[in-house]
């Protein structure tokens, strides 16, 4: 029990190595830095994938080790999304606004300059004021802040209104998912002032580096999520791997013995469901400017549901299961969804697989839940015990 | 001697059935306690009632040489103040090592903040070896707990038990499905705990209670129905009538 994280979960540094690998082979082959093999929009897709990666490691922590089984956390990773896309286009439209503007005689003064952004940003639904929750869009570092601090609150008030009732199991999960279905639908209205169905867009568009080009700053992005990934990864460890990792296990085992043992179970839920939910706050902040854009049905319930079938499948409280299962779930689905796979045509009837992937999805969790009951996670460890029998 | 814990009173029924009925129960410290009765008598209830799962409707429950009300604290804030409890069940942490369990049971900061940063010191290594030579497990340190014998992980709850450091175990049932071996073992350690701790013992099995050889509190319909030792309470006919004699 002593010695650095490294050397007490032997699954870190195998991690770390094969992170680093993957982002020096995607580098290489990238189109900003390398030899071109794989396109901008692939590369995006690979560093998006590392972000649900991320949330899918927060969901392990609060699932898989606490046993909370939040159907919500998706929330916390759109509204980290929602948070930086404010900054992304205000910044973005006022330099496209600036530029319009300058070409005027009488140079435009800043209020004109605030008006025609707003009007440009929220003509579409309607409006031409700044609502309040725009108040920081104008500070990359407020902005910031909000990334963290808003899922943070969010996560801390509801944990704490459940948790102190001590609604537990099914019900917290059915709670969780109003909370996430509430929020999508409050956004989803034209005057909360986040542009309704709308959402927010063009945030592939990095103020300041116009000239810089996609092709660098999808690899820029793709490191930011990999360092995330990495970084949140050995905290995550070194979390699990000591006394505070018994007692959350404990919590999901056994919640009334941890109490008699005199630990207040409340505070550590509270501590771990907020936890998670600020680290999917930072996954969604780097998520949606590789996406380009966000709007509220990525919140949807059936989203945060997807979440926790990634780690089912990758298999609970092992992390590094969580990270497999969410990595290879959302690959297949983009392979699938994304019109990637070649339809099977039987004449009679043609497979297509967008309307199949949910098929598809639902039978790998059935043969998963069969044939390998602790997931692809558990399949890992399989293979590594064999090898050294 | 001094009292430890002081139950006054106390009355609660759920939907209509009343559990407990105006019980009232004083236990020292250092002493040993059998509590005996038929099922549906209220042991487990008032178990609950002092380790705070349950709020009685009425009553009064003090604790200490102050007199601390423990209705008003939670059940963390309970085992904090100094009593454990075993369950009826062995309930241990299956899924962790022998020694995972007795450390986390250590007597130490509570806290997320005080968890996270935790070293197990020197003192906390030799304190698990104690306990652990204590219950019989020294050779099952690294054992996960969940594959130990019915009775190991009995000892194994006790041992958690005494990490914490309580003033007063509440143990229910702790002989109940153990081989004859494995019960004179759990009287000799219940017997050496009463030397430094206050211990409430819930029990079913006379023989089991008579080896135990203390002061007897007979339970009936929620109220104290007897008190005194084994061979007195034995001959009480109400006693006889409720429960021995059946």
């Amino acid at each position: 029990m002593s010695g650095s994280i490294f050397t007490r979960n032997r699954s870190v540094p195998i991690f770390i190595a094969a992170l680093t690998l993957l982002a020096l082979v995607v580098t290489i082959l990238s189109e900003g830095y390398g030899t071109g093999a794989l396109s901008v929009s692939f590369t995006k897709v690979l560093g998006m994938t590392l972000c649900l990666c991320l949330a899918a490691l927060a969901m392990d922590l609060v699932w898989g080790y606490c046993g909370i089984l939040s159907l919500g956390h998706f929330a916390f990773f759109g509204l980290g999304g929602y948070m930086i896309g404010m900054w992304l286009m205000t910044a973005r439209t006022e330099a496209v606004v600036r530029a319009n503007l300058g070409s005027a005689v009488i140079p435009p003064t800043e209020a004109e300059i605030s008006t025609a952004t707003a009007l440009q940003i929220f003509s579409v639904v309607g409006a031409q004021d700044w609502p309040w929750m725009w108040a920081a869009s104008g500070s990359l570092i407020l902005s910031l802040l909000l990334v963290v601090l808003v899922p943070g609150a969010l996560a801390l008030v509801f944990g704490w209104l459940a948790f102190r009732s001590r609604v537990t199991g099914v019900y917290l999960s059915i709670l969780t998912q109003a909370m996430t279905l509430a929020l999508s639908l409050y956004l989803f209205q034209n005057d909360t002032g986040l542009r309704g169905n709308n959402g927010l867009s063009g945030l592939q568009n990095i103020p300041g580096l116009e000239t810089v080009g996609q092709a660098r700053i999808s690899i820029w992005f793709f490191w930011a999520s990999a360092l995330a990934l990495g970084l949140a990864y050995i905290a995550a460890a070194w979390m699990v791997s000591g006394k505070f990792g018994n007692i959350i296990r404990g919590i999901r085992d056994d919640e009334q013995r941890v109490r008699f043992l005199g630990y207040r179970v409340e505070g550590y839920k509270l501590f771990v469901f907020t936890l998670t939910g600020v680290l999917c706050g930072i996954a969604g902040a780097l998520y949606y400017p590789q996406a380009g854009i966000i709007n509220p049905d990525e919140i949807a319930p059936i989203a945060s549901i997807y979440l926790a079938v990634w780690v089912a499948i990758g298999g609970r409280g092992r992390l590094y299961g969580a990270v497999i299962g969410a990595a290879v779930v959302s690959l297949l689905s983009t392979y699938f969804t994304g019109g990637r796979a070649p339809n099977i045509d039987f004449g009679f009837y043609e497979i297509d697989w967008v309307d199949w992937w949910p098929v598809l999805l639902g039978l790998g969790f059935v043969l998963v839940t069969l044939f390998a009951p602790k997931g692809l996670g558990g399949l890992v460890d399989y293979i590594v015990r064999k090898d050294r029998a | 001697m001094n009292t430890l814990l002081e139950v006054q009173g106390i009355s609660v029924s759920f939907d209509g059935f009343r559990a407990i009925n105006n019980l009232s129960f004083v236990i020292a410290e250092r002493e040993m306690r059998a509590v005996i009765g038929p099922n549906g008598a209220g042991k487990t209830t008032f178990m609950d009632i002092v380790t705070g799962k349950t709020r009685p409707d009425a009553g009064t429950v003090r604790w200490g040489e102050v007199g601390t009300s423990l209705l008003s604290m939670s059940e963390a804030q309970i085992a904090q103040a100094g009593i454990g409890r075993k369950f009826q069940r062995p309930t241990v942490f299956e899924d962790q090592s022998v020694w995972d369990n007795l450390r986390l049971s250590l007597k130490k900061p509570r806290g997320p903040v005080a968890a996270l940063m935790d070293r197990v010191t020197e003192a906390d290594r030799d304190r698990i070896a104690v306990i652990a030579e204590e219950i019989g497990l020294s050779d099952a340190l690294e054992r996960m707990a969940g594959i130990l014998s019915h009775g190991q992980k009995q000892w194994l709850e006790i041992g958690m038990l005494l990490a914490q450091d309580p003033k007063l175990l509440l143990v229910d049932e702790p002989a109940a499905g153990m081989t004859t071996e494995e019960r004179t073992h759990t009287t000799a350690l219940l017997k050496r705990l009463a030397e430094n701790h206050a211990v409430v013992v819930v029990e079913h099995d006379m023989e089991f209670v008579r080896r135990l050889d203390c002061r007897v509190t007979v339970l009936h319909e929620g109220s104290v129905l007897a008190e005194g030792t084994l061979d007195h309470v034995m001959a009480d006919q109400r006693v006889i009538d409720v429960y021995l004699g059946r």
